[in-house]
């Protein structure tokens, strides 16, 4: 019987599923994990990368053209769907971004069309709820030329209304004309803006009125999961469409930093060498008496009794008080941190590793 | 927004490469509705394309009129498809709310008796009689003031998003039974919104405005207005699971304390089980709710109900192909397991049948005529007429006189076989109903085509036995339909040992079933009158009432009860054999039957975690490129730098050692590159070395790069997590398999 089959079928996905992972965890955990280190790559200069990045040639051109081209012939169903109330979603690898604004702007030019970032970092939602409200305002009113029925609320400007009072506005059903709505696109609803679940609250709530209907993309796995069976059944009714254009994620990609340049302990040595080079040089021999006493006993920090009795030793610093406000500068730029040892004692300790610091204490030397 | 229009304004929609303004604001005005709205009214269109179609035809301009009449037919086209699909689904719409309505109406019955002596009970608190007004001591009664009457709904079904409509229903029928109804979700039960915004939600459900100061004094007020009175408060909430239990606290303890001012009786919904109320609200919250509970049907119920209106009886004449239901049923079952997804499904179907099907418009055509003129209006005249309407982009398929008249015949006949097909099912569900088959089970094997064609292979020779109905009776086995395994063979084999009290019922309720159908019912007379002459020897009372008399009977009587037994049998087996063909075997049936299971399958259930993927690892069966394809899986550089980082992290376990990772993505770009250089090596030209050490800082800078944003992509679609402090050299791996 074919539900049996189905059954199996997925049990056996489901299987493979799990079995994958575990193969995945065995694999990390019986292989020799690899020691190399990141910072064992002999990374060019941040500058040169950005350089390089901005000029990346794309492969592939002309096959994604045709690809993004054969998506046109799909615009008339795309249309057909938005128009019977279903709100279109877009998945697959590639930037959708240019895609669907193509499909706003030749395939739906009959309709006013306002366009949601969702991949840049913070977005007022009701700004751009605000303006939905004034597009359909205006639409109204050339529609019907008389003045439409007018609540109490209206005559207040739309921008102090409430949310609710906007939403309840954008799902005005007594208007006949089915075909009458506002579109709203949103790259990336799923993004890093857009992510908290009272936003996708509202956009749910949004995508659910008579008025309004939504062109959306996705560009994680996991989206999926934004959306309880309400939203996604009764306020979104989204209809899939799985358009992979393999375009350079340009705009969407802009706010992540590069793995190569961020974080990375060049970098860290690089930005420790600049805080360094302009403190005196006395600060920059206290900081070398820690560095080496960290790196002859990296596992313990240095108590700070200690790093005073060998500065005063050196003649590096005259008392406890020039000793505490270099430390104040080296704690400012996170050049030190304090630790407290197993006898309670506040130890310094320099957050680097030790390949890191020795660059550093070559650097200022 | 001002600003945002100005910048629309000022900046045409150009697509330069670098990034554009509008791409950092948060939004902004991509367009403004076009002036020049085309008129959407497709007769308004048709005439339009008619004139076309006259000025420009007999011209010389033909190209110019043709390329016109297409865009406009097209367009027209669209607009009949959006209209047959709204016609056909507000039906679907209509038929499933008045279904499940009919379902929910003996509790909201209940329930409203109930709101009625609540509210006569709590009346009582607040009016006193002068003798009691007039007496020294304090008014007591023996209803202690503050108890809030409380109805549980019990939904039986985990899943709150079928049960919206179910209170949004129960909402409205209280209010047109005279009460003030407030509808409220968890939503407004948060501690987020606190107490004041409960409140405010309140009054706005009440008052019907929005009131800015969250005042309980302001809806005793409004409730004491001459035309509010009198009539009782009903506040829903129906999904108490999700209230945020100190919030809903708060709201019992002071609704409590007004509760002669202001008497509200609470409706909640609970899923499976009253005791959520004890999980969420302490004892002294408890003490001021005076509960009763009621049930609504289990949701196997509803869904069965919804099955037989939509799919089975046809209210639209729109049907499913066998595959199709298949593959609802098992999203049902397997993985959504609610109506309200089942629904959605259907009406994605129901989309997908008229955007990919052209002469599926001739099946909106007459269901809004049929609405209209309330008679079947499918006779192959009328079926004829609609055909020639079509516009011209969905007719070419069907060009000449013959074919259409064909079509319309072929199309009513269709319609008539549906009819009877349903009836069939509908005969052989009453008869599940004894042995708990579900409907969507029954309709998926009613469905199949295959079945059909082996009952038929099978069915041949016993046709003419079974004429006489049944002229032997000394085994059931015969039967062929109960030879198949299945839903079919388990209802007939239930058939065969049903008591003859049940049997009778049954047989009556076929012939209600059968009523308008004249074939069925000779044979159902036949059935009957044999029904009959048993009747006439063996009271039927007796048999139903006292199962132990029957019992007793049995050496008398079971060869009779038998052969009664049996020529039900029959009975189904002629049901069966004649009647129940799938749709899909019939001429035509693309017009009215949705067969595309893939297609439904991509649209309804997008699959961003497998396809993300896949589009990573077989990248080139996509674009197509001719320079990847050949090499099958290897990876070339020429592929995507993506797939290749991709292809690369699936050899790692769950966590990728950057360096590595890296390197052998460093390996594999440079490939050519390496060759080419060794080629250059061997020419003895010193000059070009440097250019090429110069190039090979610039390749070295631009695979780093290629390899950040690569990383940046797969951060992206979720596929990689970045390093984290504690492991700074390893990114983690999210996806394992597909």
């Amino acid at each position: 019987m074919d539900t049996n089959d189905n059954w199996d079928e997925d049990e056996e996905e489901e299987f493979e599923f799990s079995r994958n992972y575990f193969l995945a965890k065995e694999l990390a955990s019986s292989a020799k994990k690899s020691k190399h280190k990141l910072t064992d790559i002999d990374v060019v200069d941040e500058q040169e990368l950005r350089e390089a990045a901005s000029r990346i040639q794309p492969k592939h051109e002309d096959e994604i053209a045709l690809l993004l081209d054969s998506y046109k012939t799909i615009y008339p169903e795309w249309l057909l769907a938005l128009r019977c109330g279903f709100g279109l979603l877009m998945y697959g690898f590639g930037s959708k971004k240019a895609l669907i604004e193509d499909f706003a702007s030749t395939a739906l030019t009959e309709y006013s069309v306002v366009v949601i970032n969702g991949y840049l970092q913070s977005i007022n939602l009701k700004q751009a709820v605000i303006a939905l409200a004034e597009l359909l305002w205006d639409q109204m009113k050339t529609k019907r030329r008389v003045l439409y029925r007018e609540s109490p609320k209206s005559q207040q400007p739309l921008n102090s209304q409430s949310m609710e009072e906007l939403l309840t506005l954008l799902d005005q059903a007594e208007i006949d004309d089915v075909d009458f709505f506002v579109c709203v696109v949103i790259h990336n609803i799923d993004g890093p803006g857009l992510r908290d679940s009272e936003t996708q609250q509202y956009l749910a709530r949004l995508a659910a009125c008579a008025r309004i209907r939504i062109v959306a993309t996705i560009d994680h796995i996991n989206a999926p999961l934004f959306w309880d069976k309400k939203m996604a059944h009764t306020q979104f009714n989204w209809s899939w469409y799985h358009v992979p254009t393999f375009a350079p994620y340009k705009v969407e990609g802009m706010f992540y930093p590069l793995i190569l340049a961020h974080g990375s302990a060049s970098q860290t040595v690089k930005t420790a060498t600049i805080v360094l080079l302009s403190l005196t040089r006395n600060a920059q021999s206290v900081f070398k008496v820690l560095a080496e006493h960290q790196l002859s006993h990296p596992d313990e920090g240095m108590p700070i009794s200690d790093l005073y009795s060998v500065c005063r030793e050196r003649f590096l610093v005259s008392s406890q008080v020039t000793l505490n406000s270099n430390l104040t500068e080296f704690k400012d730029h996170e050049l030190v941190k304090i630790k407290k040892h197993s006898d309670g004692q506040d130890c310094l300790h320099i957050p680097l590793t030790a390949e890191a610091l020795q660059k550093v204490v070559f650097e200022i030397n | 927004m001002a600003p945002s229009r100005s910048v629309t304004d000022s900046i045409p929609p150009s697509t330069t490469p670098e990034v554009e303004e509008n791409d950092l604001r948060p939004f902004f005005v991509l367009h403004k509705a076009s002036s020049r709205r085309k008129d959407r009214t497709p007769t308004a269109q048709a005439k339009l394309c008619k004139r076309n179609e006259l000025s420009s035809s007999p011209q010389s301009a033909k190209k110019l009129g043709g390329s016109m009449t297409e865009e406009c037919d097209l367009h027209l086209f669209q607009q009949l498809q959006i209209e047959a699909f709204e016609i056909v689904w507000a039906k679907i719409e209509s038929t499933i709310k008045d279904v499940l309505r009919d379902l929910n109406a003996s509790v909201f019955d209940d329930i409203q008796q109930w709101v009625l002596e609540c509210f006569n009970t709590t009346k009582l608190l607040g009016q006193h009689t002068i003798a009691e007004a007039t007496r020294s001591f304090p008014v007591l009664n023996n209803t202690t003031p503050g108890k809030l009457f409380t109805a549980f709904v019990v939904t039986r079904n985990i899943e709150f998003v079928d049960d919206i409509l179910t209170f949004e229903e129960l909402g409205h029928f209280l209010k047109s039974h005279g009460c003030h109804v407030a509808k409220l979700s968890s939503m407004e039960f948060s501690l987020k919104n606190g107490i004041s915004g409960c409140l405010k939600a309140l009054l706005r459900e009440f008052l019907g405005c929005a009131i800015d100061s969250a005042d309980i004094s302001i809806l005793a007020s409004w409730y004491r207005e001459h035309v509010n009175y009198n009539k009782p408060l009903v506040l829903i909430i129906n999904d108490l699971g999700r209230c945020s239990g100190p919030v809903l606290t708060d709201f019992i303890l002071m609704l409590s304390e007004w509760i002669v001012k202001v008497p509200i009786i609470f409706i909640f919904g609970v899923a499976t089980t009253v005791d959520t109320l004890r999980n969420i609200l302490p004892s002294h919250a408890l003490e001021h709710l005076c509960p009763s509970s009621f049930k609504l049907g289990a949701p196997a119920e509803r869904m069965d109900a919804v099955v037989e209106a939509v799919l089975v009886k046809h209210c639209t004449m729109f049907s499913i192909g066998h595959k199709v239901a298949v593959f609802l049923r098992n999203y049902f079952i397997n993985q959504d397991g609610t109506i309200t997804s089942f629904i959605r499904a259907l009406k994605v179907a129901c989309l997908l049948h008229f955007s990919t099907e052209p002469l599926s418009l001739l099946h909106g055509r007459a269901l809004a005529e049929d609405q209209k003129v309330r008679k079947s209006a499918l006779s192959p005249e009328t079926l004829l007429k609609y055909i020639d309407e079509l516009p011209l982009y969905a007719r070419n398929q069907i060009t000449d006189h013959h074919t259409k008249q064909s079509t319309a015949e072929g199309l009513s006949e269709l319609v008539t076989k549906q009819k009877l097909w349903s009836t069939a099912v509908l005969c052989l569900y009453e008869a599940g109903k004894y042995s708990r088959v579900r409907l969507l089970d029954l309709l998926c094997e009613a469905l199949n085509q295959d079945l059909n064609l082996s009952r038929g292979s099978d069915c041949h020779v016993g046709d003419e036995r079974y004429c006489g109905l049944s002229s032997t009776n000394d085994s059931c086995q015969q039967y062929s339909i109960m030879q198949s395994g299945g839903f079919i063979s388990q209802i007939v084999r239930k058939v065969r040992d049903l008591p003859t009290g049940m049997l009778y019922q049954l047989i009556e309720n076929w012939e209600k079933l059968t009523a308008d159908i004249s074939e069925i019912q000779e044979k159902l007379k036949v059935l009957q009158s044999s029904v009959r002459c048993e009747d006439g020897k063996s009271p039927r009372k007796s048999s139903k009432d006292n199962p132990k008399r029957s019992a007793s009977r049995i050496p008398v009587n079971t060869d009779k009860d038998a052969r009664l037994n049996s020529q039900a049998i029959a009975f189904l087996d002629y049901l069966v054999g004649n009647f129940l063909k799938p749709i899909e075997g019939m001429p035509f049936h693309e017009i009215l039957c949705f067969k595309n299971v893939e297609k439904l399958q991509l649209v309804l259930i997008g699959d961003p975690r497998r396809r993300i993927q896949v589009d990573l690892l077989e990248f080139h069966k996509i674009l197509k490129c001719s320079c990847c394809s050949k090499s099958g899986n290897a990876l070339l550089p020429s592929r995507h730098d993506s797939s290749i980082m991709y292809s690369l992290a699936q050899e790692h376990g769950d966590l990728i050692n950057l360096h590595d990772w890296f390197q052998s993505f460093r390996t594999i770009v440079l490939q050519n590159k390496n060759k080419r250089k060794q080629n250059s090596k061997q020419s003895p030209q010193p000059k070009k070395r440097k250019a090429i050490n110069g190039s090979a800082d610039q390749n070295e800078a631009s695979v780093q790069a290629r390899f950040c944003r690569t990383v940046t992509e797969l951060q992206i679609t979720g596929l990689v997590r970045m390093p984290s402090k504690r492991r700074p050299d390893f990114a983690q791996r999210i996806a394992f398999g597909l």
